[in-house]
């Protein structure tokens, strides 16, 4: 059956399919209808209304590791609060989810205009050397899909997973069939505390003991762990690629610029990544076929640093500052580039 | 003996400086555990020198990040109720950087209990005033002596409605016990402060040595069996019901 939905109420319903057993969070807009969303759930999901976003990711950390698939929901402010626990889930390690629909920063920034400005926050916020898993849905239906198959990668990588949204897309409405859409669920092999005798520790550690001064231990710790979680992340190898036989540019883009620049597909060939972290691999093929590349998103160029780290070569930058998105700036932002 | 069965016998000796009453904290509530068979008891803590006692019960435990143990318990508790969670962290994680948290966890009344030990100083980085670090005590960051009221824990927690406060020490052991048990069998948020100034870091800047700290313990504080606010220089318990 065909319903209408936003993006947000569709994080909802995937998260509801995928087993979700916890959420915590902290009101902030353009992120609130989430929460607002699992409260008429609560015969199916525990909810506590934290006291800060601290607390909110913290209380999703103590309820992954008592056994429930988890999440949290926030914005950029939100977001940088929490990033001291995305390594803390990363060492323990243990599943975590957190959405975080982008609006303008930085700090309070334009309340609350979407924005892609949270990009690379969302792939090393934390310190220290990790890394995660992040998918960015750019529709309704995407919405439900991708927040089902981030609870998936978590429990399979035991791991944190950064779903992206951004403020246009979780409250665009769109009729989806929900029914229609085909998934399988991951559930995890680890038994919940209280089962075992174990300890979980932010420390670097060895058989549950401290090993705080062994740079030997932490290597074969470290590279164990990114391992596993790169293994996890083919798994979920998700983009799309519109290719136009005629172009020699590559245009990519992710999330609501990606909706916006469609049309262009005329003209130019199209990469989205739908797992924008860890990158695409087969970008790398891709890419050798065009003499241009240029990334159009949200923000002053972040994708576009990771790519010409990526590709190892020179990358165009679109950039729409501010909240506001427009095809016609874009069009002339890219026959400046033509001009040059 | 078998209270030996509550620690990891692999970790042993306990990773606390020599007349630490962490020790003693640690085997006393070791102790209570066994007492009351609390098998189903998950071990939460934050940083610092209290918090590296999580690692050392033989129990599933989570040693977590600076000042979050509290919500971290409280997101264990809320998936899985039948399970006895306490949180063992020291009062610069709890009261200083986790402050709203203890506030909210107290009003919300959540079911978890929490042993704090106020040693009155950040020990484990050398010694800099904590939240509750007396008036005149030396520390890193105050050397001439504080000079600022130290938090009211009491206060805050028996500001609610509903709440179970106490006030401990490992000098007098017995009443820890009494304390702890009675902490584990109340339905509702427990907090439970431990004080022992901390020996190596603070005591020592204070010219005192550890039969100084054990003397003064024992002559200042007295034990109150009535319920109701606890005076500065008092042990016991105080809760709404």
């Amino acid at each position: 059956m065909k319903k209408l939905l936003s993006g947000n109420e569709a994080i909802v319903e995937g998260a509801l399919v995928a087993g979700l057993k916890f959420f915590s969070a902290y009101p902030i807009t353009p992120a609130s209808d989430i929460m607002q969303g699992i409260v008429k759930k609560q015969e199916q999901v525990k909810f506590i209304q934290a006291e800060d976003e601290i607390a909110a990711v913290n209380m999703c950390i103590g309820a992954s590791l008592a056994g429930a698939k988890v999440m949290t929901a926030t914005s950029g402010p939100g977001f940088s609060l929490k990033q001291e626990t995305i390594g803390l889930a990363f060492k323990l390690p243990t599943p975590l989810v957190i959405v975080n629909s982008q609006r303008v920063g930085p700090s309070t920034g334009m309340p609350t205009l979407g924005s892609q400005g949270d990009i690379l926050q969302s792939k090393s916020g934390s310190h220290g050397d990790y890394v995660n898993i992040v998918l960015y849905p750019n529709s309704v239906e995407e919405c439900f899909r991708y927040t089902i198959e981030a609870l998936n990668a978590a429990e399979e990588s035991l791991s944190p997973v950064i779903l992206l949204s951004d403020g246009m897309l979780s409250h665009i409405y769109e009729t989806v069939d929900l029914d229609s859409i085909k998934y399988s669920l991951k559930n995890r092999k680890r038994k919940p505390l209280g089962e075992e005798k174990r300890h979980f520790t932010g420390l670097l550690s060895k058989n549950d003991r401290p090993q705080t001064k062994d740079s030997q231990v932490y290597r074969e710790w470290y590279y164990e762990r990114k391992k596993k979680i790169l293994d996890v992340a083919e798994k979920y190898n998700f983009y799309e690629y519109i290719e136009n036989k005629n172009a020699d540019t590559l245009l990519v883009a992710f999330g609501i610029t990606s909706r916006i620049i469609l049309p262009l597909k005329k003209k130019y060939s199209i990469f989205r990544p739908i797992r924008m972290f860890p990158v695409i691999e087969e970008l790398k093929e891709i890419a050798k076929k065009y003499s241009k590349i240029i990334v159009i998103e949200m923000n002053d160029g972040q994708y576009r640093h990771e790519l010409e780290a990526f590709l190892k070569r020179d990358i165009y930058s679109v950039t729409q500052l501010g909240g506001k998105i427009s095809l016609k700036e874009i069009e002339n932002e890219l026959s400046k580039i033509y001009s040059e | 003996m078998s209270f030996q069965r509550f620690i990891r016998n692999d970790v042993l000796p306990l990773g606390w400086c020599p007349g630490c009453g962490l020790h003693a904290l640690f085997y006393a509530t070791c102790e209570v555990l066994d007492e009351l068979d609390k098998t189903n008891t998950i071990i939460v803590s934050g940083i610092g020198c209290t918090a590296r006692g999580a690692g050392f019960f033989n129990l599933d435990s989570v040693h977590g990040i600076h000042g979050r143990a509290i919500p971290l318990a409280v997101g264990v508790k809320a998936v899985n109720p039948d399970l006895n969670v306490v949180v063992f962290s020291g009062e610069g994680d709890i009261t200083g950087i986790g402050g709203n948290h203890l506030l909210h966890v107290a009003r919300r009344d959540d079911n978890i209990v929490v042993i704090c030990n106020n040693n009155e100083v950040f020990a484990m980085t050398g010694g800099q005033s904590s939240p509750t670090t007396r008036i005149g005590g030396k520390t890193l960051t105050a050397p001439e002596g504080n000079v600022m009221q130290p938090l009211n824990i009491q206060g805050i927690i028996t500001s609610n409605k509903r709440f179970f406060y106490a006030r401990a020490t490992p000098v007098f052991k017995e009443h820890l016990k009494e304390c702890l048990k009675q902490a584990f069998e109340y339905d509702g948020f427990v907090f439970v402060e431990i004080v022992f100034p901390c020996i190596e870091n603070y005591s020592k800047k204070m010219d005192q040595t550890i039969a100084c700290v054990l003397k003064d313990l024992k002559g200042k504080y007295k034990i109150c069996n009535e319920n109701r606010m606890l005076k500065d220089d008092e042990l016991g318990i105080f809760r709404s019901e």
